[in-house]
């Protein structure tokens, strides 16, 4: 058992980690486009019996 | 009886009102002319820029082809088959949120819904991207698990990708499969399937024994990548085959509105022409009746 799994992470949680910890390191000429390819806006609503779960709900 | 020849009158005037709609009169013409011409320049432009959003896009799907190969080929190589005695489905549609491109997320919804229509039960859905939710909401609302949103506006990262697995993981399910558009050409894709197994059924693949050095950890860690990386694989595909299918879809809205301009523009000179002509015999008429 990896320490990062014992803390529970999985396994593309700790990659994504690791990505960012390169790019962070990066040459200022590369780390740019670099962080280009590290955001992500992906929104989730979780639904149930054909309704959206809304936080008020 | 008053208020019968009210509505007749009514009718009447609305008969009326409909006859001058009917008969095209120049400054209707003008009008519509102008409107078709903005629409075209507007589906021009989307055009170029889905020209270069398809350029970006076919190159990354490129570097990205490798990374999803890979995952399908491990499956293939160690014969994984799908355990588990009760069937529970999961099904990721992957589309976007943006629309205009032609029938590619039309034709992922209807995949699924010929499954759903099949055997509605123990299927759960995972939309990626409005347009499915859109379609798949009305009839099987109640199949859909979680649905992704503020997908397609830029070109989908990994990180996207490894979000969407998450999700994924979190529901259990003995088979799953993500329904995608596989790229074909600029001006052809294939509406296609990408198998996902669960962590169980991959430990019980019949030949994982041509891979060696395994032990439940690696087998978990790599289910995981491998999930996140046939969503990205999959994502990339989609936004290639969206991209291409907005510049098809684009270059003939261009196309049919230059020609209703040309139509137009025929029916503005002749209604000119028309009404030229019909104001020189008022004239000439009426000079004819003074003398």
């Amino acid at each position: 058992m990896t320490a990062w799994r014992a803390a529970g992470l999985t396994y593309i949680q700790f990659s994504n980690i690791a990505a960012r910890v390169l790019r962070q390191a990066l040459k200022p000429n590369l780390r740019a486009d670099a962080l280009k390819r590290e955001d992500s806006h992906v929104k989730f609503t979780p639904w149930k019996d054909g309704k959206p779960i809304t936080e008020k709900a | 009886m008053l208020g019968r020849g009210g509505l007749v009158a009514i009718a009447a005037a609305q008969s009326g009102g409909q006859q001058v709609r009917g008969m095209a009169t120049l400054k209707t013409i003008s009008l519509r002319l102008k409107s078709v011409k903005n629409i075209q320049k507007i589906t021009q432009s989307m055009k170029m820029v889905s020209a270069a959003k398809y350029a970006r896009a076919e190159r990354d799907l490129k570097a990205a082809r490798p990374i999803g190969e890979g995952s399908v080929t491990f499956y293939e190589k160690a014969e994984v088959q799908e355990v588990g005695e009760k069937p529970e489905k999961l099904i990721v549609a992957l589309t976007s949120d943006r629309g205009l491109c032609g029938a590619v997320h039309t034709s992922v919804a209807r995949q699924i819904r010929n499954e759903l229509c099949e055997s509605p039960d123990n299927i759960k859905v995972i939309c990626v991207g409005d347009k499915s939710r859109a379609i798949l909401q009305r009839l099987y609302g109640k199949n859909i698990a979680v649905v992704a949103n503020e997908v397609g506006r830029k070109p989908p990262t990994f990180l996207d990708a490894a979000k969407i697995a998450q999700q994924i993981t979190q529901h259990s399910f003995s088979s799953g499969k993500i329904v995608y558009n596989k790229f074909k050409s600029v001006v052809s894709y294939n509406t296609s399937e990408l198998p996902l197994f669960s962590e169980s059924a991959i430990s019980a693949a019949p030949k994982l024994s041509v891979y060696d050095s395994l032990d439940a950890d690696v087998i978990q860690s790599y289910v995981e990548f491998s999930m996140a990386s046939l969503v990205f694989y999959a994502m990339k595909e989609g936004a290639c085959s969206e991209q291409s299918s907005r510049m098809t879809a684009m270059d003939n809205a261009s196309k049919n509105a230059a020609e209703m301009i040309d139509k137009l523009t025929l029916t503005f000179n002749r209604t000119r022409q028309a009404v030229i002509t019909r104001e020189l015999i008022e004239i000439i008429s009426g000079a004819a009746a003074l003398e």
